[in-house]
């Protein structure tokens, strides 16, 4: 259901709007709407704030991201400490001490935690950098045992991609022609992709080689500045050693963060949380209408939470401030923002419903439908008792791990769909397909989906389709009837005969009711017609026969709860008689298993988006009105 | 099995297969189309969905044809 709204307006002394905004949002349960959208006051001037109340806004705004970048260095090394509790006393000082201690805190903290970043990011980078080299040398380094070593000489390496090798002759000739014969060049494949070129010259010829280089676009490699003139070998041994003393002196500045952290956390938590909000109040400012002594605060609260918001306003700033209930026209009222409060079984699926959009305010809210039908849809599909003991099981051990609100509502879904599931699993008297049957003769209570019941099965499908849609259609009509729409009474209620109509030929087609009740039908078909057309005035003529085989479309869709339920009981029958089939017991049962594995996963897939695609697809477009602007009060951010 | 038995199973299959073929190719045009949307508005997703499922229709009308007929085969034999 959809939580009660109200508009209120608050009025008070201009010197009390700091106190009545900080009570507010400490409150947490008033959205506050811009006056100058209010169309009892559109002609309030909005209160400005002066040029120090600027100042501070953006000397708060800068204090906190640097609250918050520390905050990011440090809290992540740390066990976060909880000071929810201190936080209301901390949320009481004045601006000016909460400006004035972050601070000092930045002062105190900063230099320290921007050094160790520092030195754990040249680090990382050092033991980057360091692997780099280390590869390339191990590369390299066969090559330079080759080459004697000659004093007066210059070593160069190359190391180019080998299906590139055939540079080297024009790099021999181009050096040629710069220095003479006077150097060696000395190439070969040191792996798969590269090709590692060692080039001597005389160190007095260093000039024009590296000119070379540089004119012909030439990278050779250079080693680490500290490592420059060494050996390639002795250069290896020393990166090697560096290599191993990295890791302990990140370590050693990740506790002297950790340390840092555990002294400043609950400071930087309480001094963040403060004045983010503190700065929320300030933004909050620009919403507000002002004349020359008062200001003027208009929002939308739940009316629930309307006495106990004027007894804090009263306690905490004063008995001057007015609150005072609006009226709002009808048209207004659906402009409302939207908090859904479902019962804690029914709540889970909210999620699924917002993912079309919130219904809009005064609509109804079909959570309570979805969380009804779509476990119900699910079994149906899935229908089999070992997927749902599976799915039990997963469901369980997601709960374990998954810590964010969306995921844990999705498991508890996950839940009720499972019973489900094991529920319609005994229905179908389905373990496995029919492994249940074969293993411990479990057989079906009602409809058995190997297909001897087949019809049965699509009858029934048809008849929850038939049950579902016109459900939505009587909810729809409900709706029309409360919008006192005469136009969409008109439509809906039409389509809503006209289905019946459909189906009472059918069944005097099929012989279930005898050929003399067809008038009644006819007379029904041709009545809702009439109906869904009136609206469309002569066009209808055309799209009212066009609706009415959507409608018949809309009910045979749910075909698709024993289709897809059919196909997985016929994947499941494909792996248990691979596994009959197969005369390696092991490896029958690992391609039976894998098989099962991907049924199960499919069926979980598939099912969930089907059956979700019957409420937003067939049932919803029913009655559902979208649209609604969530709910989002003015609350403190948390700590 | 008699040669309409066989045309008739063939008919059956032909109405799945193809109603399926003609699913996929909306499904894929849709998807993609829709995966680029989601990027730029990732709370597109609910609408984006059940535009992905709308074709799914044409599959499960081809799967009724196709039943009907193979329910018309049962009961014929």
């Amino acid at each position: 259901m959809l939580l009660p709204m109200t508009k209120i307006q608050i009025v008070g002394s201009t010197e009390k709007l700091d106190a009545t905004l900080r009570a507010l949002q400490r409150l947490g349960t008033m959205q506050i709407q811009d006056v100058a959208e209010a169309q009892e006051a559109p002609l309030l001037a909005k209160l400005s704030p002066d040029r120090h109340a600027l100042e501070q806004r953006d000397e708060i705004s800068a204090l906190v991201a640097r609250l918050g970048s520390f905050s990011g260095l440090l809290l992540p090394e740390v066990r976060v400490p909880n000071v929810a509790p201190a936080y209301d006393a901390a949320s009481l000082r004045t601006t000016v001490d909460l400006i004035a201690d972050a601070k000092q805190l930045i002062a105190e903290i900063g230099p320290a935690a921007q050094t160790l970043a520092l030195r754990r990011d040249e680090l990382q980078a050092e033991q980057a950098s360091l692997t780099r080299y280390q590869a390339m040398l191990h590369k390299v380094l066969p090559l330079s045992a080759e080459i004697p070593r000659l004093d007066g000489y210059e070593t160069v390496v190359l190391l180019i991609e080998r299906r590139s090798s055939a540079v080297l002759d024009l790099l021999r000739q181009k050096l040629n022609e710069a220095i003479g014969d006077r150097f060696e060049v000395n190439a070969r494949h040191v792996d798969q992709q590269t090709t590692a070129a060692m080039v001597v010259f005389p160190r007095d010829q260093s000039e024009q080689v590296n000119a070379l280089f540089g004119r012909e676009n030439i990278s050779p490699l250079h080693l680490p500045q500290e490592l420059a003139g060494t050996s390639l070998r002795d250069a290896l041994t020393t990166m090697e050693r560096r290599l191993a003393e990295i890791p302990q002196a990140i370590e050693q500045v990740s506790r002297e963060l950790q340390g840092l952290g555990a002294s400043s956390s609950a400071a930087l938590l309480l001094l963040r949380a403060a004045l983010s909000d503190r700065l929320a109040q300030m933004e909050v400012v620009s919403l507000v209408g002002a004349t020359r002594y008062t200001f003027v605060l208009v929002g939308w609260l739940p009316r629930r939470d309307l006495p106990n918001l004027r007894q804090t306003l009263q306690r905490e700033v004063g008995p001057e401030l007015c609150v005072e209930e609006m009226k709002i026209s009808r048209e207004e009222m659906k402009q409302a923002p939207v908090a859904l409060a479902n019962t804690p079984v029914v709540r889970p699926f909210e999620f699924l419903v917002t993912l079309i959009s919130l219904p809009r305010y005064g609509a109804l809210d079909p959570t309570p439908l979805v969380a009804l039908f779509m476990p119900i849809f699910f079994g149906l599909i899935v229908g089999d008792i070992a997927h749902g003991i599976l799915l039990t099981l997963l469901a369980a051990l997601l709960y374990r791990f998954c810590r964010t609100p969306i995921y844990r509502s999705l498991v508890q879904v996950m839940f009720i769909c499972a019973f489900w599931t094991i529920l319609f699993g005994i229905i179908f008297g389905e373990f496995l397909g029919a492994l249940g049957h074969q293993i411990f003769g479990l057989k079906p209570l009602w409809i058995e989906r190997s297909g001897a019941a087949l019809k049965s099965l699509f009858a029934f499908a048809v008849a929850v389709g038939a049950a579902h849609v016109l459900l939505g259609f009587v909810l729809g009509i409900a709706e029309a009837v409360r919008a006192r729409s005469g136009k969409q009474l008109s439509e809906r209620l039409g389509k809503f005969i006209a289905l019946i109509a459909v189906f009472w030929l059918v069944a005097v087609v099929a012989g279930t009711l005898p050929k003399t009740l067809s008038t009644p039908g006819i007379a029904g078909l041709i009545v809702g017609m009439v109906l869904l057309s009136l609206p469309l005035g002569w066009i209808g003529a055309i799209v009212g026969p066009i609706e009415t085989l959507g409608l018949i479309g809309n009910v045979l869709s749910y075909l698709r709860l024993a289709a897809i339920g059919l196909s997985s009981f016929y994947l499941a029958e494909v792996a248990n008689r691979l596994y009959g089939i197969s005369t390696n017991i092991a490896l029958g049962a690992i391609v039976a298993g894998l098989l099962h594995a991907l049924n199960l996963a499919i069926g979980i897939v598939s099912a969930t988006i089907q059956s979700l695609r019957l409420h937003y697809v067939e049932f919803f477009t029913k009655f559902y009105e979208g649209g609604g602007a969530p709910f989002r009060p003015f609350k403190q951010s948390g700590v | 099995m008699d040669l309409t038995t066989g045309l008739l199973a063939i008919g059956a299959g032909l109405a799945v297969g193809l109603a399926a073929l003609a699913t996929g190719w909306a499904q894929g045009r849709i998807g993609s189309a829709g995966v680029g949307a989601l990027t730029e508005k990732p709370e597109l997703f609910g609408s984006i969905l059940i535009m992905l499922a709308l074709p799914e229709t044409l599959v499960i009308l081809g799967f009724a044809v196709a039943a009907m007929i193979i329910l018309l085969l049962k009961a014929g034999a």
